[in-house]
């Protein structure tokens, strides 16, 4: 019997976590990793090893294969360009605290695309390889430019077999031209709710008036359209941090079930004056917290409420192919199924790398409409896509289920080879897949009863927290 | 019930027959049109000559593709327009005894792929044929030949082979890369993660082993796998032990079809003893269905007719039971959930069947 190569780390009472490439976890004590250390396996480990997926017989037997394909189908392949994020305006009626480099004011100009990047673009969709399109219209304020959404709408309808639009806005000033617009079945809204009144008015709308304004579109938007047409996204300054029961009850009421805390991402000057080693413990106190809540919401509700990037590190822990989150896969291809056109016609692999470049740190555009994609630097960004080779990850207990964030790195640190535990992306992580286990293994009923809404099924199951006595 | 063989008058034919039945239009090479309706029968104009069908109701027969064999006082329908559920029975050998077999091998083997190729190719836009037996892969290269032969003429149809998956072996690599994947679901039986349990069941010994390598195999070279459970007495126990295995060992699986039994061959012979009254502990159940969700493996529940079932799992249930041999009971009547719920088999015994049914 050979086992495959086992890593493991130090989890809560002394238990330690084991996992293998294919993504394989089990927990066991000391002893057994002295066995495993020195060699001498018993035949129940074996047996409990191979049972798990851990150990094969020899290379006909059907758990190499299954090992195999596991493996595999955790490699994120490279898959056609078929997903824009456009921003066809930088220019936004709001003045968002945390939204430092990505807008520009209203009546500025010189910040919208013109009429050769418009053309120019649609262009380039004629020579897609694919017959589904997805387009993201952000900003700025995209409904700022109705006329170009609406052409480039038109466009994709008439020349794609599927195309689904999804416009980023913040409902501020709705026109009815743009209430019809956003009421079409191919398109979507998503838009931010910071979560709490007071802390959305403070951070987004400020003056009462423009915020009441706020309320009602979004108000109009969920009783028009309904949840299967509009989510909602709360942006956390996390050193003014809501009260997590205030939250989920103000998405509940707005009939939203996930809820993605996103915490600011800090550029430029904001970013040194709030250093991320300064925050992260207080982020994931609060996470953790928020969490907390959701389960005791979900153990006295019948709708149960889920944080969405949670739900995806456990989905990513437990199942193979589960590659639909850009923000976390392996390899973590830039530049090929999707890409962000600034207002200025130039491409960049992630709306990071677009914020990146606008503070003038680097340079991370990968071509524009006119010339097309720069391939060579696109390869030189890509030359650090996946974990598989890091020096770092391989000996991480989480490497199967994680994923690198080239950009983040770059944006922090300037460089993407500091060794991986003392970036921002490996820390948050890292402590995530912590709690991610954490919550795998509890005995609490409540926990459990959440992790079957979450996972998609009626009950969670122990037998998949396996022990190895 | 439909009728899946209707009466013919005397036809004098020398080879088997295949033809479409339309009402309306011309006859020409592979169609047959209506000449003559009187009661109780239709006539139809086969090159020339004349074909007297015995039924009450030639509508529903306009458009079927059919089957005649020599000195048969009966067609066969083997596509029936509009159907999902045509099936090609391509023999009724095979080298399992499976405990609940609905369709018990015989010894005897008719070779009919000729006549289900012409089938094929008259069959309607994009339809599925299943294949089915006895085990069909007894005969694997007629049925390669066939599959291959089919899909060059008309590549939008799709096959969904059942087959118990001990008859590949290396050597079928080269045609298994040749056959077009995205179309063809082989639907192949596993009834435990327990070697001895699955091999009791089909009453073969070393059964389990094959079919472990062989299910290897067929992924190996990307093929489509639905897995086919039928609950029984003697498995119902192991099934989140097979949920975990086929999960672990088996990740290139694209379905599993967990079953309710048959009561007709075999499985009504063995009804007493393996009939598993799910409508009284679906726990077993539910572990399986839940492993298999958390695993990501999409689950079905076939032959379960949802007021069987518990709320929560009910969404896992299948409208499974082919149209020609499903049936509704009187307290169905009232129920509110009849149009999504697959009802009972034709011969379900009420009077020893689940002992809690009733209207949602």
């Amino acid at each position: 019997m050979k086992v495959w190569p086992l890593k493991f780390r130090e989890h809560d009472h002394g238990e330690l976590l084991f996992t293998n490439e294919a993504g394989g976890f089990f927990r066991s004590d000391q002893r057994f990793l002295e066995r495993y250390v020195d060699g001498i396996l018993t035949d129940d480990d074996f047996e409990f090893l191979r049972r798990h997926g851990h150990a094969y017989r020899d290379t006909s037997d059907a758990a190499f294969d299954g090992f195999c394909g596991r493996w595999a189908r955790r490699i994120n392949p490279v898959s056609k360009l078929n997903y824009f994020i456009l921003i066809p305006t930088l220019r936004c009626n709001l003045t968002c605290d945390y939204c430092q480099v990505s807008r520009a004011p209203e009546t500025a100009s010189g910040f919208d695309w013109n009429d050769e990047i418009l053309r120019q673009f649609l262009g380039s969709l004629s020579k897609l390889d694919t017959e589904t399109i997805k387009i993201e219209f952000q900003g700025g304020e995209p409904l700022l430019r109705l006329d170009i959404l609406e052409e480039v709408r038109e466009f994709c309808r008439n020349n794609f077999r599927q195309a689904e639009f999804v416009v980023c806005t913040n409902l501020q000033s709705v026109s009815e031209e743009a209430w019809e617009f956003l009421g079409a079945a191919d398109t979507f809204i998503s838009t931010s709710f910071d979560g709490v009144e007071e802390v959305h008015r403070s951070q987004r709308t400020k003056e009462s008036v423009v915020h009441s304004e706020f309320r009602s579109n979004l108000q109009r938007a969920f009783s028009e359209f309904g949840t299967a047409k509009v989510s909602a996204l709360p942006t956390l300054d996390v050193h003014n941090l809501p009260d997590p029961d205030t939250v989920i009850r103000s998405f509940v009421e707005l009939g939203l079930r996930s809820i993605y805390l996103r915490r600011v991402n800090y550029q430029g000057f904001a970013r040194k004056r709030y250093d991320f080693r300064d925050t992260q413990e207080a982020w994931m106190e609060f996470y953790r917290r928020f969490v907390d809540r959701l389960v005791e919401h979900n153990w006295e509700n019948d709708d149960a409420v889920e944080e969405y990037y949670l739900s995806h590190l456990l989905r990513r822990i437990f199942r193979t192919g589960v590659q639909n989150h850009v923000d976390l896969r392996n390899p973590n291809w830039l530049g090929y199924d999707y890409l962000v056109v600034d207002f200025d016609g130039q491409y960049y692999p992630t709306d990071e790398a677009r914020m990146v470049s606008r503070i003038g740190r680097l340079d991370l555009s990968i071509g524009d409409v006119d010339s097309g994609i720069d391939a060579r630097k696109r390869d030189v960004l890509n030359s650090a896509a996946s974990n598989f080779e890091d020096p770092d990850c391989i000996h991480c207990v989480y490497q199967a289920y994680c994923g690198p964030d080239v950009i983040d790195d770059l944006s922090r640190y300037g460089r993407i080879d500091i060794p991986r535990h003392e970036t921002a992306h490996c820390q948050h992580h890292t402590a995530l897949f912590d709690f991610a286990f954490e919550l795998i293994y509890s005995e609490d009923p409540k926990v459990q009863r959440s992790l079957g809404h979450w996972l998609g099924t009626p009950k969670y199951r122990t037998e998949l927290a396996a022990r190895l006595k | 019930m439909i009728p899946l063989r209707v009466a013919i008058d005397p036809f004098p034919i020398s080879v088997p027959l295949v033809i479409r039945l339309q009402n309306d239009g011309p006859s020409e090479e592979g169609t047959a049109g209506v000449i003559h309706r009187g009661q109780g029968f239709v006539e139809y104009d086969v090159c020339g000559l004349s074909l007297t069908v015995r039924t009450p109701d030639p509508d529903a027969l306009d458009g079927d593709v059919v089957l005649i064999l020599p000195g048969q006082r009966s067609l066969h329908r083997l596509i029936r327009n509009g159907s999902p559920h045509n099936t090609f029975l391509v023999t009724e050998q095979c080298d399992q005894k499976c405990v609940m077999c609905s369709q018990p091998p015989k010894a005897h083997h008719v070779d009919l792929f000729d006549p289900f190729y012409e089938a094929a190719l008259l069959g309607p836009y994009g339809t599925t044929i299943g294949i089915s037996g006895g085990e069909p892969m007894l005969h694997k290269e007629r049925l390669f030949d066939f599959l291959l032969r089919v899909q060059e003429r008309r590549p939008d149809i799709e096959f969904h082979i059942l087959t118990n998956g001990q008859h590949f072996d290396k050597n079928d690599e080269p045609i298994l890369q040749r056959l077009d994947r995205a179309r063809i679901l082989w639907g192949i039986p596993c009834y435990s993660a327990s070697p001895e349990t699955h091999d009791d069941i089909v009453v073969k010994a070393g059964a389990f082993e094959t079919l472990e390598r062989n299910l290897a195999l067929l992924g190996k070279n990307g093929h489509r796998i639905e897995l086919r459970t039928v609950i029984l007495n003697a498995n119902v126990n192991g099934l989140a032990d097979l949920s975990l295995y086929v999960t672990t060992h088996h990740p290139h699986i694209s379905f599993w079809a967990i079953m309710q039994l048959e009561p007709i061959g075999y499985g009504r012979q063995n009804w007493g003893r393996e009939f598993f009254d799910s409508s009284q502990n679906f726990d077993p159940i539910a572990a399986g269905v839940d492993i298999a969700n958390i695993r990501g493996l999409e689950t079905v529940l076939y032959n379960f007719p949802l007021c069987t079932v518990p709320e929560p799992y009910r969404r896992f249930c299948a409208n499974s039971i082919s149209d020609w041999k499903q049936k509704y009971l009187p307290t169905c009547s009232d129920c509110s959930a009849i149009n999504r719920c697959t009802g009972f088999f034709e011969w379900y015994p009420e009077e020893r069947g689940f002992s809690s049914v009733g209207a949602l």
